[in-house]
């Protein structure tokens, strides 16, 4: 009997990837809720939703799917969290965290950060999301008035990149370096990784999928041994 | 032999005195001549001499007009970023709401900024263009959506309002027609467009095959001059069998991270490649590493008639060491003739 679930399991698994590939929000969308309704949302995000993006993100930092691919990933599983969150179901959201999203002063390209902040809350964290343009002062603030132990900064351009030293500076400033940790991404550092350190960063992650685990492992205070 | 002359040949698969390069050097023109950034990027003139210190210095066999796509998103409005060492960027997308993005039709030569950009390929033109190649950069018309209205809303569109995107597409059609056509006009040779989004790294193959690969066949098709597919920021050795039949499109600038021969491979032997370095990381490289590099590229392309060394990515960095340019070149003239 276990066999003939898992099975069918797998089956449905194989399914809701091939409808992310073939951007087919609505259908994945459809098949999840249809899910959830038997068993409980908490069994349609972790049987089915998390291990697809799993596999989703793998195959998105070996640069086998697209970015768009990726982006209907994040918007179906959007979709799911929202549905979940309005059911007042099983399925326990904001367990994790919280942790502080912004993009950085003069930065206004939200994708990235936005897309990180879908599967960190598909992943359980609470997230405090600043939005755009956010001064260094105002990221400080915030973590420290939620108890963030993580902030995730964002900037797409090397231009704007540059400004994330400045949020180290007032982390440095305030003595609360290490308590706090940055988590740093964006287009540029793929093009440039050493541009993680450079600016201060305390690590990264090679796409927006795989953010849960660099704030798993920021949060817990490990060491990011390759932070590129 | 000209410039002109070496890239033709190398257009038309044939021998030549030494091997065509290039590198792109838009914003370099504004530190050798001490130019603030701001006066360069504004000034048409002031581009035209920061040029004529790129081509003392290095004598490169193809020149660039002014790399500031940002100027055709800024036309619609949004807000602009300057910094001293870097070409003007956008700071803020011309549009929230998609429905408010109109096609600015005529008004979009009248606007100062591309403008400028116009003008500044007259005066390339003008004083190089019977010796050299002048390259003209134009915004792909796949992805100036993007930059009206950041990637985000662009993506969401092309994957889920098929209506909006055909009106954004149009939009996009005439604005590129528009200005190709002007730079065509102020004498460019060519003109050389970065693409990013016919990437299947940014898009999906339903999306890739439906409506971006049909808008570029129309676009490229109805430029009034050649059009060369510049990679955009992601490898396209991979998709060159998507793009090697859109029309008017007589070579390709491949990431550097794309195999040469591959590409060669795909393309058949007389479509022009160019390539192989990236600009940005010649800002970290050693005089000696970039000779290096440039010489080994040189020495796996040394058959290969219809190559251009060129750098690829973006703009070569203010920053980066003259002696490190000056080794490429050396790398090309130790080469020798190409036969």
């Amino acid at each position: 009997m276990k066999g003939g679930n898992t099975t069918v399991i797998e089956k449905l698994k194989e399914d809701l990837f091939s409808l992310m590939l073939d951007a087919e929000r609505e259908r994945a969308v459809a098949m999840l809720l249809g899910f959830a309704r038997g068993r409980g949302f908490q069994a349609a995000v972790n049987d089915l939703l998390e291990p697809v993006l799993q596999r989703v993100g793998e195959d998105w930092s070996r640069e086998r799917i697209s970015l768009a691919q990726g982006y209907v990933a994040g918007k179906i599983a959007e979709d799911v969290l929202l549905a979940a969150a309005s059911s007042h179901g099983d399925l326990r959201l904001d367990v994790k965290g919280p942790v502080i999203l912004g993009n950085v002063e003069d930065d206004y390209h939200s994708l990235g950060r936005k897309m990180v902040g879908v599967f960190l809350r598909a992943a359980g964290w609470k997230i405090v999301d600043l939005g755009n343009d956010v001064s260094p002062a105002a990221f400080v603030d915030a973590a420290v008035e939620h108890g963030a132990r993580v902030i995730g900064v964002s900037a797409m351009m090397l231009t704007t990149a540059e400004n994330i030293r400045a949020v180290r500076a007032e982390l440095d400033a305030r003595g609360l370096s290490g308590r706090i940790r940055l988590a740093v991404g964006g287009a540029v550092f793929k093009l440039r990784p050493e541009l993680v350190r450079e600016v201060g960063g305390d690590g990264t992650a090679a796409s927006a999928i795989q953010a849960p685990a660099l704030f798993e492992r920021l949060w817990a205070g490990e060491p990011e041994s390759e932070v590129a | 032999m000209t410039s002109l002359e070496r890239v033709l040949c190398a257009l038309g698969g044939e021998p030549a005195d030494r091997r065509a390069s290039t590198l792109a050097l838009s914003l370099y023109g504004a530190r050798l001549t001490g130019c603030p950034v701001r006066e360069y990027f504004t000034v048409p003139r002031r581009y035209l001499e920061g040029q004529r210190e790129v081509v003392r210095l290095l004598d490169p066999d193809i020149l660039f007009t002014p790399f500031v796509l940002p100027f055709e998103a800024l036309a619609y409005g949004g807000e602009e970023v300057w910094l001293d060492r870097f070409a003007p960027n956008v700071r803020k997308p011309p549009f929230r709401d998609p429905d408010l993005a109109e096609p600015l039709g005529e008004g979009l030569l009248l606007d100062p900024g591309v403008g400028y950009l116009v003008e500044a390929a007259r005066l390339l033109a003008g004083e190089f263009g019977a010796d050299k190649p002048v390259c003209a950069v134009v915004t792909a018309p796949v992805d100036l959506p993007a930059m009206l209205l950041g990637i985000e809303t662009w993506l969401e569109i092309l994957l889920f309002d098929p209506e909006r995107a055909a009106a954004l597409m149009d939009l996009s059609e005439d604005h590129f027609l528009r200005l190709t056509a002007a730079m065509f006009d102020a004498g460019a040779t060519f003109v050389a467009c970065p693409v990013m989004f016919a990437n299947l790294r940014l898009v999906t193959p339903g999306l890739l095959e439906k409506s971006i690969l049909p808008a570029l066949s129309r676009c490229f098709g109805l430029s009034r001059g050649p059009v060369v597919f510049h990679h955009g920021g992601n490898r396209i050795e991979d998709h060159l069998r998507h793009y090697e039949g859109l029309p008017n499109v007589p070579g390709f600038v491949m990431d550097p991270r794309d195999s040469l021969s591959r590409a060669r491979e795909i393309l058949g032997p007389r479509r022009l490649i160019l390539g192989n370095l990236s600009g940005p990381a010649l800002a970290g490289t050693a005089p000696e590493a970039a000779r290096a590099l440039a010489s080994e590229i040189l020495a796996d392309r040394a058959a290969d008639r219809a190559f251009i060394l060129a750098s690829g990515h973006a703009d070569v960095p203010f920053d980066t060491n003259p002696d490190t340019l000056r080794a490429v070149r050396q790398a090309v003239l130790d080469a020798g003739a190409v036969k």
